[in-house]
């Protein structure tokens, strides 16, 4: 009986999960092995093909030359300014008095609770042609003579979609963080002092070391979020699929499912989203527990 | 059809639909599998008519009189509509009848959600009264699937004020357009003289089919995009060179149809295609703009007009509908007589019947008359594939504008490259 209690007390949530998060999982991984389109859907018969959407894949110029490229690096940036910027956040926060940090933090709330629909929005108003504050300031600048479209290059697409990605996960970063440094012992901090430890040789060998596993949950998450980016390219003009150079994996799963009805073709896509986010993160944990052990 | 047209008008993110009446407690869904066939439920594509409501108020009170039936009305957005079709047609909770996009039509019907409506029509001995190009689209396998129900061209829209300070008359011939844009651009240099923009895709063709060249054609069962050809490259150097010359905007590079709305209705723009249900529109954006601006037919290389999109939207009967008959009789009931003389006029769309057509050409009113006579004289259909809504989520003929209007591939390229995404898209076999 006692071994079986934990597991009935799970059982509800198991439960929801099953339904909600296990089941859809394995329709994807089902639909990624078959020719899935709107007949197959009216019908219900299954059409399966073995591994035919893996191999046009992976033979497909489009991921090798755009898409993963596109996926991977805007990923990496986009993890490592997230996290730089939220962790210096975080120490600005620390060294706060209680109404500054106050005022500071809810002001980075505002940021969190934006949708990302509403945040994608503005950055694309920023940055608009015609009437943005973007090119209205380079122009009264007069670092530029004309108004430039900042979408329809590669770029500077991407990068307004990693400042519009980076003020919307850092608060995350930040607040985390924050939590993992005023647990930091303030007698070691007094202790590397003393030992003449100057404040950045403290904050890379004393805390960082302390709040290696509140980075690592950090950087995991920030990585998951970041690989599968959507609404905040698919809402830039041009990021829908008019602009094949900014095509990610999220976007064109969905446009390959929704807008052509492969449904199989686009779940191919969203198996490999999964399973490179699994290996990257099981990399990670190992990574970790493998340095915890020494 | 418009499904690019209107995506995000007004509520980008708004997935809910309104239910318009007969919102009732009980609101019997003709989903819920048999016994409840004493209401209708009808799917209606939103932003097409700015009365709607109103309108389906009086609609569900005459059907209500006529049948006995109550009528569901629920709105859907452009922008949804085709992800909730799929999600629907996949569930089996599809609606008894739907307005479809004409380049849906076709698609639902070859997946086997839509009645075929051929009885039903000879029945009401309709057959020789509905507008022809309306039909075709209408039509899958030689039966008829979509009810001829709205159609709307695309013309030139011009500014009127900002043509008489540059002192032109409405172009007649592609040059004289090129001229009209050099003197506005002269007389007016804060004003778009004429927008081009990349992401619409309806804006393009009529300089394709001007200059003498082809979208596709179908020849034995197979289609081959004619985009690349010397004349749609003629076309289409035209319209992307006025950009080029700086008669456009940067960020018209990537401008839908809703972008190049909103800034003629500032008072932004000199000239731009747009659709003939587009004035009301303008007019509601910005009351200012009342009178200040009149229509011609796209005009012709060397005069005359140049082919542009007909487009429109069928009602068709899904075949999950327990009721058909009562169905049939509410898509005659809005596409015959009274009703689909009203909605035209309310929306700025022609009817579908041919007999109601006839009077609405008679018209005099200036933002009328010159969509009617594109709409009769100079009216194309892009083509008629169950695949062609494909070509149009692939965005293949915005890429193409794209990479032309930001420099970054040449004519000759990036139209190769679409008709041979075009082309191998029509022929798949989804």
């Amino acid at each position: 009986m006692a071994r079986v209690r934990p597991w009935m007390l799970l059982t509800p949530a198991l439960a929801v999960l099953a339904v909600l998060l296990l089941w859809p999982l394995v329709q994807v991984a089902l639909f990624s092995v078959q020719d899935y389109g709107l007949r197959e859907i009216v019908s219900g018969e299954p059409n399966w093909i073995g591994l035919g959407n893996f191999v046009e894949i992976f033979t497909s110029e489009q991921l090798w030359a755009v898409v993963l490229p596109n996926t991977v690096v805007f990923a990496v940036l986009s993890v490592g300014c997230t996290v730089v910027f939220g962790t210096a956040v975080a120490v600005l926060l620390a060294s706060l008095g209680r109404l500054w940090r106050t005022v500071v933090s809810s002001a980075i709330m505002a940021a969190w609770a934006m949708p990302a629909v509403t945040g994608t929005y503005v950055w694309v108003w920023i940055f608009d042609a015609d009437r943005g504050v973007f090119n209205h300031v380079m122009q009264a600048l007069g670092l530029q003579d004309a108004p430039v479209n900042w979408f329809t290059d590669r770029w500077s697409f991407y990068a307004i979609v990693l400042l519009n990605v980076v003020h919307h996960g850092f608060p995350f970063v930040a607040v985390t963080v924050l939590a993992g440094l005023l647990g930091v012992p303030k007698e070691l901090l007094e202790a590397a002092e003393i030992d003449g430890a100057g404040p950045w040789r403290r904050f890379f060998s004393v805390i960082v070391p302390q709040l290696r596993q509140i980075f690592a949950v950090v950087i995991i998450l920030s990585t998951i979020w970041d690989f599968k980016v959507f609404a905040q390219i698919y809402l830039m003009p041009g990021g829908a699929g008019s602009n094949r150079e900014v095509l990610n994996l999220g976007v064109w799963s969905y446009t390959e499912s929704f807008g052509q009805n492969r449904y199989g073709f686009g779940s191919a896509i969203a198996v490999l989203l999964t399973v490179l986010l699994l290996v990257i993160t099981v990399m990670y944990v190992r990574t970790i527990l493998k340095e915890e052990e020494l | 059809m418009r499904a690019r047209t209107w995506s995000r008008t007004t509520t980008a993110v708004a997935t809910t639909a309104l239910v318009a009446l007969g919102v009732t407690a009980c609101g019997g869904s003709g989903d819920d599998g048999g016994g409840d066939a004493d209401s209708l439920d009808v799917w209606i594509m939103q932003g097409t008519n700015p009365s709607a409501d109103a309108f389906f108020d009086e609609v569900g009170a005459a059907f209500k009189e006529q049948t006995g039936a109550d009528l569901n009305v629920e709105f859907i957005e452009w922008a949804d509509a085709h992800d909730r079709f799929v999600t629907a047609i996949a569930g089996g909770t599809t609606p008894d009848v739907a307005e479809t996009g004409t380049t849906w039509t076709a698609e639902f019907a070859d997946a086997g959600a839509l009645a075929p409506l051929d009885e039903y029509v000879a029945a009401a001995g309709l057959d020789d009264d509905l507008v022809e190009g309306l039909v075709e689209a209408g039509t899958f396998e030689d039966e008829l699937y979509g009810m001829p129900w709205y159609a709307g061209v695309r013309s030139l829209v011009y500014n009127t004020e900002i043509f008489e300070k540059a002192g032109v008359e409405p172009p007649t011939t592609w040059a004289e357009i090129e001229q009209a844009a050099k003197k506005i651009k002269a007389t007016s240099p804060d004003v778009i003289p004429v927008a081009v923009p990349g992401d619409a895709e309806f804006t393009v063709y009529p300089w394709v089919w001007g200059a003498g060249g082809e979208v596709a054609t179908q020849d034995g069962g197979t289609w081959t995009s004619g985009l690349h050809s010397p004349e749609a490259q003629e076309g289409i150097s035209f319209w992307t060179g006025l950009a080029e010359q700086g008669y456009s905007s940067a960020g018209a590079t990537t401008w839908r149809e809703t972008d190049v709305l909103d800034a003629f209705a500032k008072g932004d723009v000199g000239m731009a295609v747009m659709g003939s249900w587009t004035p009301g529109a303008i007019v509601e954006a910005n009351a200012d703009m009342e009178g200040k601006f009149a229509a011609v037919p796209i005009p012709g290389k060397e005069g005359g007009m140049s082919p542009s999109v007909l487009g429109g939207s069928h009602l068709s009967m899904f075949s999950t509908a327990d009721d058909q008959d009562l169905a049939f009789e509410f898509v005659e009931l809005m596409t015959t007589g009274e009703f689909a003389t009203t909605w035209g006029e309310q929306a700025g769309y022609f009817p579908g019947q041919t007999s109601l057509l006839d009077e609405t050409l008679a018209s005099t009113d200036p933002l009328v008359a010159p969509f009617a006579k594109q709409f009769v004289e100079a009216g194309a259909s892009p083509p008629v594939s169950p695949n062609y809504g494909d070509v149009q989520a692939k965005l293949t003929t915005s890429t193409m504008m794209q990479s032309i209007l930001s420099g970054s591939e040449d004519v000759a390229t990036a139209s190769s490259k679409a008709a041979q995404e075009m082309t191998s898209l029509l022929n798949s076999d989804n």
